[in-house]
């Protein structure tokens, strides 16, 4: 996760804060400063920022920018809604898309030189996914009440014994590979980037990981948002 | 996107989903037993409870992928009726 320069660090030190050179800081002030951090911060001024020069004031005819988001934000309701339906779609919209625009924000960056993905810490990937299946329980206990518990029961009460640990593997599960696939599919990116550049930089032999990496961020953006949507409906929808 | 390619995407998802959630609750299955041997009950039980946590851990992926299986078709025949 080491890149050659992080244009970020190097004007944190300009300005005299601590930036550690390890992975993970010691004290506030170097924990604050750690990579993943700034770049989280700069993904999220950008997302701020950007939609609003680009979108301008928001008219009946809409300009060139105001299409852009248009066909973003339309599109991905549009997704949400095949799978869970119109109304939970949209109530469940601002966190989704949320994660779908930061995930593919923050995976794509770290193609550019001089900045890197947060997502390829396990910090930033395990918060999002403990944000994602704490929601699916919370909305599951919201629509069913207190039988949301039978979705760990199985079928008939004999089977309780077996299913009840199976089931609590299973969602522990969950939540270790969905984290883990992000986190290991960027920091792989990342890593191999980082030494094609410095092998064989002056050539073109990161070209097809560049391409490939592209690839692999719109996916894994892709992915982590269609299985929240998943976990979502599965816990919102009637047990059997 | 067209409906097609969209499709692709999703089932893209969803199957890259199966290996990694089968071998993670094998090997949480496995952990949790090996930990309950060796940490709390202080090797009284061992090796019983490591294997029966693995079986437990086994059970889960498969259901794991039962599960989607039978959703994905519940899903085609969902699409034929339309």
């Amino acid at each position: 996760m080491e890149h050659p320069i992080l244009f970020i660090n190097v004007i944190l030190e300009l300005i005299g804060l601590p930036v550690p050179h390890t992975v993970v800081g010691h004290g506030l002030a170097e924990q604050l400063c750690v990579p993943y951090m700034t770049y989280t911060w700069l993904v999220m001024g950008f997302l701020i920022i950007v939609p609003r020069i680009t979108m301008g004031n928001l008219e009946i005819m809409p300009g060139k920018g105001q299409n852009f988001w248009e066909i973003v934000v339309g599109g991905m309701e549009d997704f949400f809604a095949e799978n869970m339906g119109r109304e939970k779609a949209r109530m469940l919209f601002p966190m989704l898309a949320t994660f779908a625009l930061y995930i593919s924000v923050a995976n794509l960056i770290g193609l550019m030189p001089g900045f890197m993905s947060p997502t390829s810490n396990l910090n930033i990937t395990l918060a999002m996914t403990v944000i994602v299946w704490l929601t699916h329980h919370v909305l599951g206990f919201r629509y069913h009440g207190f039988n949301y518990i039978k979705h760990f029961l199985g079928p008939i009460p004999v089977l309780i014994p077996l299913m009840l640990p199976i089931e609590i593997i299973s969602n522990i599960a969950r939540l270790l590979s969905l984290s883990m696939r992000l986190f290991g599919n960027i920091m792989a990116k990342e890593n191999l980037l980082t030494v094609l550049f410095m092998l064989a930089g002056a050539y073109f032999a990161p070209l097809p990981i560049l391409v490939l990496g592209v690839l692999v961020s719109l996916i894994q953006a892709l992915v982590f948002t269609l299985l929240a949507v998943l976990y979502c409906s599965q816990a919102m929808e009637e047990a059997h | 996107m067209s409906q097609t390619s969209k499709e692709i995407f999703r089932q893209l998802g969803l199957y890259s989903h199966i290996g990694m959630t089968s071998v993670f609750s094998v090997f949480l299955g496995l952990g949790f037993g090996y930990w309950l041997d060796y940490k709390v009950f202080d090797e009284k039980t061992a090796p019983y409870l490591t294997f029966i946590f693995l079986g437990y851990g086994i059970a889960a992926g498969f259901i794991n992928l039962w599960k989607l299986t039978t959703r994905m078709n519940d899903e085609e025949n969902r699409g034929d009726k339309k």
